[in-house]
């Protein structure tokens, strides 16, 4: 009985707040668009605390890489899964090293949460 | 009663429905992720007038975090304890802010390594995720303000960083 509880707690808790930022290592494909190199990625977020995330590019020592997307903040409602195309120049892409995603709080103090989550994915 | 035909012919049927049958299969897909959730939302204790404090023995909360990787040591988690106040009336003062972060409970007992191998810089600890599962992260913080000043009222909150971040 304990062991279906607790079965149920971690489920719960796994699907109630979580961030996943998913592929690990992403590729960068030609896109559409001559000299600009594309990575899709996809965000679930199962946080029910945060509805806005922040994307962005860095190189090996953190310092930020031009890229473009559809909006660096995006909302996502609680549980929504939505795939993000991001977009690099192709002369930027060899200083292209992380793809990141960060949970955005709100600034009137109104979020629930005091945690910030970020998970960085590298780019092959 | 019934012919011999219209028994060949009912058997040949019933022979049809489980010869029609269809299959179905279940794909599924294991691939590298590493999923951060906030475990614990922490809160601050008011122990003396000039220390806000998250320790349980001050009357507070430590934050804790969970950080679960599908596969080991493709990823590293990276947290910050808070240098400043996200929100808080207004100081005329300093503010000296102190923090420690370490595993509160992990799922494999292999992960117990984490804490020795741990390093740390300015305000961040940083944790090899070694080996597949769950590990929760506790950090701890204090905020004491100027020099035996009392922190004005109001509410006060601070952020904590969590980072996952691929190898």
């Amino acid at each position: 009985m304990y062991r279906y509880l607790i079965i149920l707690m971690l489920w719960a808790s796994g699907h109630v707040c979580a961030h996943e930022f998913t592929p690990t290592y992403p590729e960068l494909k030609p896109s559409y668009v001559a000299g600009v190199l594309s990575a899709t990625m996809t965000l679930f977020n199962a946080r029910d605390d945060v509805e806005y995330y922040e994307f962005g590019v860095f190189d090996a020592e953190w310092n930020k890489v031009p890229f473009a997307i559809q909006n660096k903040i995006m909302r996502f409602k609680h549980l929504e899964k939505k795939k993000v195309d991001i977009y690099i120049r192709e002369k930027d892409s060899k200083d292209a090293v992380y793809i990141c995603s960060k949970s955005k709080l709100l600034v009137d103090g109104g979020s629930k949460t005091s945690i910030i989550s970020r998970i960085c994915s590298k780019i092959k | 009663m019934f012919s011999k035909t219209s028994i060949l012919f009912g058997t040949l049927m019933t022979f049809c429905l489980f010869v029609n049958a269809e299959e179905m299969e279940v794909v599924g897909n294991v691939e590298s992720k590493c999923v951060v959730t906030p475990d614990t939302a922490g809160v601050y204790g008011n122990p003396t007038p000039d220390v806000l404090s998250s320790d349980p023995t001050d009357g507070g909360v430590d934050p804790v975090v969970r950080f679960d990787v599908i596969q080991a040591s493709l990823y590293k988690a990276r947290i910050s304890h808070p240098i400043s106040f996200s929100e808080a009336p207004t100081l005329n003062d300093t503010v000296v802010w102190t923090g420690d972060t370490a595993t509160s409970q992990v799922s494999d007992t292999s992960m117990s390594g984490y804490d020795a191998a741990k390093v740390e810089f300015d305000n961040v600890t940083e944790f090899s995720l070694t080996v597949a599962g769950s590990t929760w992260f506790k950090t701890e913080t204090q905020a004491d303000y100027g020099y035996g000043k009392a922190f004005p009222g109001g509410v006060y909150r601070a952020v904590v960083s969590a980072e996952c971040i691929a190898i």
